[in-house]
């Protein structure tokens, strides 16, 4: 099928143009806030950033007596591990997470919307720049749009570096000139967010799938995809495979095709060994059970992993799973905001096990207490980031714990 | 009112109420670091992990509002992982220095590990992460950012209560750090409580370090004397000595205690603390100096030529032990407890615009026994009508300027040396209200006494005791032998 997000000469304005850009955010604004919302709805979108809420159902989310100014967030701090395919859709389509936003915030009645951005991502914070301003130069952004009396700015946010602020409350937190730390919730946002008004937050994948939906009809996406699982997704691919990069698929495509087929398989002399299917931060999944699942929301879920952000992460036999799980330990030490208990001492204790077991210190005692210490992070903190290193953790150890055991004798498997 | 049920007890709660609340309503007590009934809710240090009935996870009492028909359980075997392993986690970094920490008795890590915990550790001590030690902040504070827990109540005092922010979280995860913002120095006036809410000993007093072990304190609940709000405070003693003052949090004045206030004790057991009498500059018994003063009464020759001037600092019943030596032994009618002063708390928090503890009390011992007004006596000393003056030493400043021109002989009652005024000729030394009881009015009009924490020394009297054998020695009786028979008279309302 045909690209809907990814999609070739509409980065610039013409081309989206060509191909009927900013003919849905018309169709929208005739149509009215309430419609959309329902299109939404039917299309069956969900958050792309890894949680997989149903966008529809999260923007009506908002008080419908809420007083004061109200906010569209996207979520462009694309941090995780692995990650890389919001960077790929906003230096390729710009334009449909502008208009997808402006869309979206006509929906939920905003008139001020943040795309808050990666610090590291300068180009791309360069090419979204542009495009607003040539969208405003058209009329898209600004005040009245297409005489519709609706007025929307959007403002680009760069971040500062923390993995963190991709939490959508931390990352509130630091579009406010604060430290990023997660806040506690219930309020949730669409009551209290960002500034104290209600606030939605979308992942610039789920933004962009806006205009789509809004052009062709929620049951034409809705009819993309399997069960739950509907439309189309963006999978980066890393690892020792034949053509690692960004896809866009119909959620539901069994592993095994998605790797032989749009991967090029594994690369010259190497096997697979496992997969971590969404991001660092979820279960790794054996070659076994890989090449058994299909990539979507459900599938994934049975598995016993997520599908995330769709950052497939492919481990060959060569790669030494301590050592790895040791570099994703660093990461979530570094990364940890500190504030709550768990996270903040139990990622660091996690990291400093592992080093001994890496360095050939460590014994198997200790390869119980990491698993211990992460089911003690699980599920117990303010936010998911104690989950994200807990997951990988308790799944590493689990089903390889012979590569543990090996470096806990002294031996590494390598 | 959500009514709901914790640990099989029901209980209906007002809208609003969290977990930890209602629980605490219920006698349930939830263990809890960054939970303080004060400070915003921070929710960080999941100490109070309670199980709510179909919620997916356990959630943290403090911040979680009670619902409608909610189960709660603060004792399931869930909970009680929870809270071992959230202790384990806060004391693998901590630098375990109990033998040398202030703390140590009254620390929140020994109370919940005994009582939660008992847990061996698992963890290596080479791994420890290192932080800063024994650092200096401010006049009153030490921190060491290796007991902290990183609860932020500190950081969020200085925010809310005191509002100047001083505070902050540095760094991230396990090396994250209390520190002071650049620029700004730790001396907003309050700066004792830190050590109070710390749950730690992360923050200690400069001023109470190392001095006592605090299992050893006794404690005495009694009245700040340092200005007109009256807190509510605990003397905490020991071998008839002073180590610190602690706020004793009610609704009516005080959930904290002013640095100043604190530091009130000090003057109890300071190297200028009179015991005798002070004739000019020469310290002589207390004996004869009473009957110098007597003698110095008698000789002004009239009664009009004798004037006695009440004092803020005192309590109810020595203001009226002088009124009555006024009155009934001396006899004169120029006496003055017209000492009315702005009152108001003047920071915001608990500083009042009267520095003088008793100024609200002065005033029924005047209705009770009138007198004249401060500019009348001021003006009846500037005549040179009166040759005689009896006052509190502070009290003294009230006429400053006539004193220096009119030059009465000056007879003080004092505690300490440094009160003295230099016009003073005779002084008496008398015992200080955290050594006897005594009854202050604060500015709100509420009564409050004081309890005696430690023993006066040997030989130093109640001021109201002074008062009737300098009426005796000048040849009358006041028939004063408790202080309770002082306040005949007086309408507290």
């Amino acid at each position: 099928m045909e690209n809907i997000l990814l999609r070739d000469n509409v980065a610039d304005l013409e081309g989206y143009f060509a191909c009927g850009g900013y003919k849905p955010l018309k169709k929208a604004l005739t149509a009215g806030p309430a419609a959309v919302i329902e299109e939404v709805k039917k299309s069956g979108l969900r958050g792309r950033g890894g949680a997989g809420f149903p966008a529809g159902l999260k923007w009506s989310f908002i008080p419908r007596d809420a007083q004061g100014p109200r906010y569209l967030v996207c979520n462009a701090d694309e941090g995780e591990p692995g990650t890389f395919k919001d960077r790929e859709l906003m230096i390729k389509n710009p334009h449909a997470l502008i208009e997808g936003m402006a869309i979206a915030a006509f929906a939920i009645g905003a008139s001020h919307g943040y795309i808050y951005i990666r610090g590291e991502f300068f180009a791309e914070t360069e090419i979204l720049e542009k495009a607003i301003a040539a969208a405003r130069a058209k009329g898209f952004i600004g005040k009245n749009i297409l005489g519709s009396g609706f007025n929307f700015e959007l403002f680009v946010h760069r971040g500062a570096g923390a993995y963190i602020c991709g939490e959508e409350t931390a990352l509130l937190e630091s579009l406010e000139g604060f430290k990023g730390q997660p806040r506690l919730k219930p309020p949730f946002p669409a009551v209290k967010g960002l500034f104290g008004g209600p606030t939605i937050i979308n992942n610039v994948e789920t933004l962009a799938a806006v205009p789509a939906i809004i052009e062709h009809g929620g049951d034409w996406y809705a009819a993309i995809g399997v069960g739950k699982s509907t439309g189309t997704k963006l999978f980066c691919v890393s690892g020792p495979v034949n053509k690692p990069g960004v896809y866009e698929l119909p959620l539901g495509v069994p592993f095994k095709d998605f790797l032989e087929k749009n991967c090029g398989g594994m690369k010259e002399g190497k096997k697979l060994k496992a997969v971590i299917p969404g991001g660092s931060s979820t279960p790794v999944l054996t070659a076994a059970e890989a090449m058994a699942v299909k990539l979507d929301y459900e599938s994934l879920a049975a598995a016993g992993s997520m599908l995330g952000s769709g950052a497939v992460i492919i481990i060959d036999e060569s790669q030494c799973m301590v050592k790895l799980l040791q570099v994703l330990a660093r990461f979530y030490h570094h990364e940890s905001c500190g504030q709550c208990t768990p996270c903040r001492e139990g990622c660091g204790w996690i990291e400093k096990i592992l080093n001994r077991l890496e360095a050939g210190k460590g014994s198997v005692k200790d390869i119980d207490t990491l698993y211990s210490v992460a089911d003690s992070m699980l599920g117990r903190t303010i936010c998911p980031l104690a989950d994200a290193m807990a997951m990988p953790a308790m799944s590493f150890v689990t089903k390889f714990r012979s590569e543990f055991e090996a470096h806990a004798a002294g031996k590494c498997c390598e | 009112m959500p009514k709901l049920t914790i640990d099989g007890k029901t209980i209906e709660v007002a809208k609003g109420t969290t977990l930890l609340e209602a629980a605490q309503q219920l006698g349930v007590y939830i263990p809890r670091y960054c939970y303080h009934p004060r400070l915003s809710v921070s929710g960080n240090c999941r100490m109070c992990l309670v199980e709510v009935e179909k919620a997916p996870k356990l959630v943290t009492a403090c911040s979680t509002e009670a619902a409608e028909g909610m189960t709660v359980r603060t004792d399931s075997e869930k909970v009680k992982a929870a809270r071992k392993d959230v202790l384990e986690f806060l004391l693998i970094n901590h630098p375990l220095d109990c033998p040398i920490c202030d703390q140590a008795g009254e620390c929140g890590l020994q109370d919940y590990y005994m009582e939660y915990s008992l847990k061996k550790s698992r963890f290596s001590r080479e791994d420890k992460v290192r932080r800063g030690k024994r650092r200096p902040l401010g006049p009153n504070l030490v921190l060491d950012n290796e007991r902290c827990i990183l609860c932020t109540r500190c950081v969020r005092f200085c925010a809310e209560v005191t509002k100047t922010s001083e505070l902050e979280v540095m760094e991230r995860a396990d090396h994250s750090f209390i520190d002071l913002k650049e620029g700004k120095a730790l001396d907003n006036g309050y700066t004792l409580n830190i050590a109070d809410i710390c749950p730690v000993g992360a923050w200690t007093s400069r001023d109470f370090r190392f001095k006592q072990r605090v299992w050893f304190l006794k404690k005495t609940p009694t009245v700040c004397l340092g200005c007109a709000t009256g807190c509510q405070i605990e003397a905490h003693h020991n071998d008839n000595t002073i180590y610190r003052i602690m706020p004793r949090p009610n609704a009516e004045t005080n959930t904290w205690l002013c640095d100043q206030g604190r530091m009130t004790y000090k003057a109890v057991q300071a190297g200028d603390r009179l015991s005798k009498g002070v004739i000019r500059n020469g310290v002589i018994d207390l004996e004869p100096a009473l009957r110098e003063a007597a003698t110095r009464i008698d000789a002004a020759h009239s009664a009009a030529a004798v004037a006695v001037l009440g004092s803020p600092w005192l309590s109810v019943e020595d203001n009226a032990a002088l009124a009555r030596l006024a009155k009934d032994a001396i006899k004169t009618e120029s006496f003055c407890f017209d000492l009315a002063a702005e009152q108001g708390i003047k920071d915001g928090i608990l500083i009042n615009k009267d520095a003088a503890p008793n100024t609200a009390g002065v005033a029924l011992v005047k209705a009770a026994h009138g007198g004249i007004s401060l500019g009348e006596l001021a003006s009846r000393l500037a005549s040179g009508k009166i040759k005689v003056l009896v006052t509190e030493a502070r009290a003294a400043a009230f006429l400053k300027p006539v004193l220096a021109s009119a030059k009465p002989l000056l007879i003080v009652f004092a505690t300490n040396r440094a009160q003295i005024p230099p016009e003073a000729y005779a002084t008496l030394a008398y015992a200080s209200y955290f050594e006897t009881p005594g009854t202050f009015v604060n500015y709100q009009g509420l009564r409050r006494t004081t309890e005696p924490a430690v023993n006066a020394r040997e030989g130093v009297k109640p001021l109201w005791t002074l008062v009737s054998k300098l009426a005796a020695y000048s040849g009358a009786s006041l028939k004063l032998d408790s202080p309770e028979d002082a306040l005949k008279g007086i309408d507290f309302k």
